[in-house]
């Protein structure tokens, strides 16, 4: 049954390969694709304002609210952030950022911000994640506003993650239905 | 093509289209909610001062409220949790402005019962709350500075789009911390 397939596929990909106007086709198509959710997620990046317009939530410290596993929205081009905003920032020298819900907003008079954060799930504020010495947080640490959520999509990041074999089976799959699929 | 890939295939985009349309549907469902239904805030105000200190350079004070607030009519069905706070607000000669929140609450959707088993969880009616992180100020600039309470709610929906809500400017109930430290 596997194997059936699995060469009816290898001969779909020879026929192909004798095809080659077919080919073309085929692959200007999977490049579409690609290009395509390139320009979808640029897109979001400039409307946002963010560098990551989309977030997934790796840790429950947001619980019950987020889960390991739902996807945030992100939005930067809020000019000011308020206590209570959940907001998505990164500390210098670490990769990955975190969702926490802001504590304390001090306003100086030019307008610059100190911030303190803290996961609604957690016991204390945040100053233990921060860099050694950093007491607050600044606008500039701040990722995104979270504006949306959806839940579960995020689990298929995470599982890719967790199992980078995965990451290429689902790629390869992919490739290849998208050359080997004809229309009509 | 009409192998059992493809169908697959086929099969498994629809369904996740379809949920991610019903999803969007949910979310679009209850837009607007917050302009027809606001939860009605009978008290929110400063029960007793407990202490205004200088620990290690910055002032810190304690405090308690009364809070008396209905929150029912801020759920529906695409809510998972109202995430409430109290926050308090004040003007020092550093800082022209600053927001503290004092003490919140999560309150699930689900959990209609309160922390003692009965009455609505959604409703809070309690008196001489101590507050949950104390009102602590970047210098020591709290002795005698107008602060004002007010509650404020997030709205955290299963699915769409996260709104804040808030008691209605100009309601909130102010008090003024004390001249001297005690």
């Amino acid at each position: 049954m596997f194997k059936d397939m699995v060469n009816k596929q290898v001969l779909e990909l020879k026929k192909l390969w004798a095809n080659k106007r077919q080919l073309t086709f085929q692959l200007l198509n999977l490049a579409m694709i690609v290009f395509s959710a390139l320009m979808i997620w640029k897109g979001l990046m400039f409307a946002t304002r963010s560098e990551s317009p989309v977030v997934v939530v790796l840790s429950g410290s947001m619980e019950p609210a987020f889960q390991r596993g739902d996807i945030l929205f992100l939005n930067n081009s809020v000019e000011k952030v308020y206590v209570g905003d959940v907001v998505v920032f990164k500390i210098k020298d670490r990769d990955i950022p975190i969702v926490h819900r802001i504590l304390k907003v001090h306003e100086k008079p030019d307008g610059h911000v100190e911030l303190l954060t803290k996961g609604d799930n957690n016991r204390v504020d945040d100053r233990g994640l921060y860099a050694p010495g950093q007491l607050w947080l600044e606008r500039e640490d701040i990722l995104g506003k979270a504006v949306g959520t959806l839940r579960y999509v995020g689990m298929v990041t995470i599982a890719l993650n967790d199992y980078p074999v995965l990451k290429y089976v689902l790629v390869g799959m992919m490739g290849l239905f998208v050359l080997t699929s004809k229309e009509g | 093509m009409h192998t059992v890939w493809v169908r697959l295939n086929a099969v498994v985009f629809f369904g996740l289209t379809v949920l991610l349309c019903l999803s969007l549907l949910a979310a679009l469902s209850k837009l607007g909610h917050a302009n027809r239904h606001q939860p009605i805030i009978h008290k929110l105000a400063l029960n007793s001062m407990k202490s205004l200190k200088n620990h290690g350079g910055v002032d810190r004070a304690l405090l308690s409220f009364d809070l008396n607030v209905d929150m029912n009519p801020a759920f529906h069905w695409n809510i998972k949790q109202l995430f409430v706070y109290v926050v308090a607000t004040y003007a020092t000669p550093t800082n022209p402005k600053n927001q503290i929140v004092l003490w919140d609450r999560i309150i699930e959707n689900i959990d209609s019962t309160n922390a003692d088993g009965k009455g609505d969880g959604k409703i809070i009616n309690e008196s001489n709350v101590f507050v949950k992180y104390g009102l602590v100020d970047q210098g020591a600039e709290l002795r005698g500075k107008e602060v004002e309470l007010s509650l404020m709610w997030d709205h955290m929906p299963l699915t769409g789009m996260l709104y804040m809500g808030g008691q209605k400017e100009g309601t909130a109930s102010k008090f003024v911390l004390p001249e001297e430290y005690n």
